[in-house]
């Protein structure tokens, strides 16, 4: 009786329809974020050394071209540039910081000479 | 455990007392009575009167008190069903505290069920909203009434009535998102899209027992494992249904670390498990800014009544990602969140009264939300398998059960699943994509449901 009190077309249209729905939808938006992409994706400008060479001592002139930097060689130029940066640290010269001897001076504070123990000596 | 036995204990000992409780009312009011007809000729009526007047104040306090409210029989005072659903409550405080089960919303949620199933207390008036709904009533669509004759969580429970809370919790969670992952790999919306599917085969299950369709929406939408957007869709649908999948939901967001790992393995080969993917391309930071505005533009045109949400989701993200309003995005993400939370939590717990919770209905809604959370898992899963027919870079079908909301736990799985295979494999960054795709796709479907149901 359940079944046949519910108005089936309706709800299968409600289904098919909305589930077309929510895709047809983000589809749509798919190819709004490719063509996005296309047209704001980070570029860097590098200029040919070759070129570099030839533009000294003559008129400048737009030599740049227009690369794409993976994430693998981002991750790799970081990497290199935080190595380079942070290794320094490890080359000390004589101004050392590293404290590698601990001199033990003496001091009177420690001095068995004048411990309470030895007090029976005099 | 422990926590549990001294509850039982403290109940037990008080129930017996509150059994006899009118017993010993009645007994000690016909005694007073007594005394003064004993002592109507005796000098001292006035001390009998006093009498009289301190039993009569201490049966009425005895009448207000909430446990003898239960057993008296009345129809307007509680009844079992009360007391079990405080035993409910208790339970999933435990949950919430030892377990750490979605304490954040499980734990409000809890205690507003204790607080609205306090006998007598008063806090929430399911009758009010009853006539609230009821266009022959004098308080239809009324809130004034509410304020006039409701309780605290009364109160609060108009936010909910009024689709607030949801939406100052997706200004929250937008500006707690990176929307990068998905700007990177547009396709994760298709994802996200496959992952809904779970609500509207549920849609068709809850018809076929016999909910109304309204309810039904609101009980697919379980499907998409948002809370938020399930709150929201309900309270507009199915405002007597609120309770009920308000938990299941955010039970089954709890559950997902249980619930999909299986779906996921029974769907997918060891080899698709291991598949490692291209990292993901930077992301600039005008795409993200420009994002949000095109997303909010294009869906709000096509589908108005998802605007709310979406609306919302994208100025929160907005706000992080512009990168001028530092302490509005603070504020979204940590003060104006946690007192929604707060709000929602208890208002929703409010809402799951003995009467409308202790019911087969809530069965029938809690059996049909893990189907919904099961299907939407497994459609996510079985589109990146056809994306791998038919697309050159490979996908690891494991990031489709991300497409469920859930953020980020679905993704989390997704990793951990798959460096079960190939400890090397980093897919968080992936399945972020279909991720976040999913709270779009989520709520785009509810805005769907309510043009087609509401």
């Amino acid at each position: 009786m359940i079944l046949l009190a519910t108005n089936w077309s309706h709800v299968w249209m409600v289904t098919l329809l909305g589930f077309s729905l929510v895709f047809v939808l983000l589809v749509v938006l798919i190819y709004v974020l490719k063509l996005f992409g296309v047209i704001m994706r980070p570029r860097v400008k590098v200029e040919k050394p070759s070129e570099v060479h030839e533009a000294v001592g003559s008129p400048r002139t737009d030599t740049s071209e227009s690369i794409t930097l993976t994430g693998e060689a981002t991750a790799a130029i970081a990497m290199a540039l935080n190595l380079y940066y942070n290794g320094i640290h490890d080359d000390e010269g004589p101004k050392q910081v590293t404290i590698k001897k601990v001199e033990r001076r003496y001091s009177p504070w420690n001095s068995k000479l004048y411990g309470m123990n030895n007090l029976h000596r005099f | 455990m422990k926590l549990v036995k001294y509850l039982f204990l403290a109940l037990t000992l008080v129930f017996p007392f509150a059994v006899n409780a009118d017993e010993l009312i009645a007994a000690d009011t016909v005694a007073g009575q007594q005394v003064i007809v004993e002592d109507d000729f005796a000098p001292d009526t006035e001390v009998a009167v006093v009498e009289d007047n301190v039993w009569t104040e201490v049966t009425d306090f005895f009448k207000t008190m909430g446990i003898v409210r239960v057993f008296d029989g009345k129809e307007d005072s509680g009844d079992w069903r009360q007391l079990l659903m405080l035993l409910i409550s208790f339970f999933l405080l435990y949950l919430a505290i030892k377990k750490q089960y979605e304490p954040l919303l499980l734990l409000p949620i809890a205690f507003g069920m204790l607080l609205t199933n306090l006998p007598g207390a008063g806090m929430f008036h399911s009758e009010l909203w009853s006539a609230f709904l009821d266009p022959d009533s004098p308080a239809y669509h009324s809130y004034g009434a509410i304020l006039k004759e409701g309780g605290l969580l009364d109160v609060l429970y108009i936010g909910v009535k009024a689709g607030v809370y949801p939406c100052l919790i997706f200004i929250g969670v937008g500006a707690m998102t990176d929307f990068g992952p998905l700007i990177a790999n547009p396709k994760s919306l298709l994802l996200g899209a496959a992952a809904q599917i779970g609500i509207f085969l549920t849609f068709l299950c809850a018809n076929a027992l016999g909910f109304t369709e309204a309810q039904a929406g609101s009980i697919g939408i379980i499907g998409g494992a948002d809370g938020p957007t399930s709150i929201f869709l309900t309270s507009r649908l199915a405002p007597e249904l609120l309770g009920p999948i308000a938990i299941a939901a955010y039970s089954y967001m709890a559950l997902v670390p249980v619930i999909q790992p299986p779906i996921m393995r029974a769907l997918t080969t060891k080899k698709e498990r291991a598949i490692k993917m291209k990292q993901l391309r930077a992301v600039s930071k005008t795409e993200k800014i420009v994002f949000p505005i095109m997303v909010t533009t294009i869906v709000a045109l096509i589908l108005p009544d998802a605007a709310p949400l979406i609306g919302c989701l994208m100025l929160g993200n907005l706000m992080k990602e512009c990168g001028v309003v530092d302490r509005l995005s603070k504020t979204a993400q940590n003060e104006l969140m946690n007192i929604v939370v707060i709000f929602l939590g208890l208002s929703v717990g409010a809402t799951a009264t003995g009467a409308s919770f202790l019911n087969l209905k809530t069965l029938m809604i809690l059996a049909m939300g893990i189907v919904a959370f099961g299907c939407g898992s497994a459609g996510g899963v079985l589109l990146a398998k056809l994306m791998n027919v038919f697309s050159k870079e490979k996908i690891n079908p494991l990031i489709g059960s991300a497409g469920v909301s859930a953020v980020p736990m679905a993704a989390r799985v997704s990793q951990q699943v798959g460096q079960e295979e190939n400890p090397g494999n980093f897919l968080l960054m992936h399945a972020m994509g279909p991720n976040v795709a999913g709270v779009i796709g989520s709520a785009v479907a509810a805005g769907l449901l309510l043009s087609f149901l509401g």
